[in-house]
């Protein structure tokens, strides 16, 4: 009878531990879910409220023909703060992406909702005729056109 | 057995509860945080498509080398004076001499149907101006 005892006792014990294992497996799974599904809502968030507008004045020379220099002013239209950093900052010229880019916020000390940014993108020799600058910044895309 | 069985089952099942509960509060959480950025860009939206305004006037004083520019606010909505923007001749502008709205120099808000007077310094006549409201809408006057 102690045999039978002992016995039920072990497959008891390896019962809960393998029950506790599936738990722990389990809910470790759907944490990391969650943790997921936290960050990508805070990101998504972020691209929503990102709303970037370029205020520069088309007809007026926005190229510098010396200095080789677009120079663009970009006002916070959404209502997220926006890192005033190249990084966060994709630009293209003419289609080509460029990275010699300064920015200075030029309203304030960060990039707020209603603030205005001056981008300096350096090395753009442009050919007289048409061209565009495309803007991305956090997944929100702008477009300025101008003539040189 | 039956209490193995027994003992197992409620660990998994309190391991399912667990599991359940964070996956609901995160998935809660996230989708109201979307929804508040949503509503506030739909607010943004409305806002913008309520906005209007025109520059009315454009004068250039080489006396005094003041460049007055005059714009009403023909939208439905309030507009704050800090975020109004000029650009004169493409150089952004923030150093007024003096800036009022319908005559009062103490006031933040721009009402619909109210005029902005805006002086500046400028040395030169310029020619083109631009002000920028703060949900983007924007008028140009070529002097």
């Amino acid at each position: 009878m102690a045999s039978v005892s002992a016995s039920h006792l072990i497959l008891f014990i390896a019962s809960l531990v393998i029950a506790v294992g599936v738990a722990g497996t389990f809910t470790q799974g759907i944490s990391r879910l969650s943790q997921g599904i936290d960050d990508q809502s805070l990101e998504v968030s972020e691209e929503v409220r990102t709303d970037i507008e370029v205020i520069s004045d088309a007809g007026s020379p926005v190229h510098n023909n010396s200095t080789n220099t677009v120079t663009l002013l970009v006002k916070n239209t959404g209502t997220a703060d926006i890192p005033a950093d190249s990084r966060f900052i994709e630009i293209l010229v003419d289609g080509r992406y460029r990275t010699n880019v300064t920015i200075t916020v030029v309203d304030g000390e960060r990039w707020r909702p209603n603030n205005v940014i001056r981008l300096e993108i350096g090395g753009a020799d442009l050919s007289p005729g048409d061209h565009r600058v495309k803007l991305i910044v956090n997944g929100d895309e702008e477009v300025f056109r101008f003539r040189t | 057995m039956g209490f193995s069985v027994s003992g197992s089952a409620a660990i998994v099942f309190v391991g399912i509860f667990l599991a359940f509960s964070t996956a609901y509060t995160a998935s809660a959480n996230g989708f109201e945080r979307v929804n508040d950025a949503r509503s506030a860009v739909d607010d943004e939206a409305l806002e913008r498509q309520n906005t209007a305004l025109a520059v009315t006037n454009v004068t250039y004083d080489a006396g005094t080398d003041t460049l007055t520019v005059e714009a009403v606010n023909e939208g439905t909505t309030t507009l704050e004076i800090g975020a109004v923007d000029l650009l004169v001749d493409n150089a952004y502008r923030d150093n007024f001499t003096a800036l009022t709205v319908a005559g009062d120099d103490s006031t933040a808000l721009w009402l619909p149907g109210e005029r902005l007077r805006v002086d500046v310094n400028a040395t030169s006549r310029p020619t083109r101006v631009k002000l920028v409201s703060g949900p983007g809408v924007a008028d140009v006057e070529v002097i």
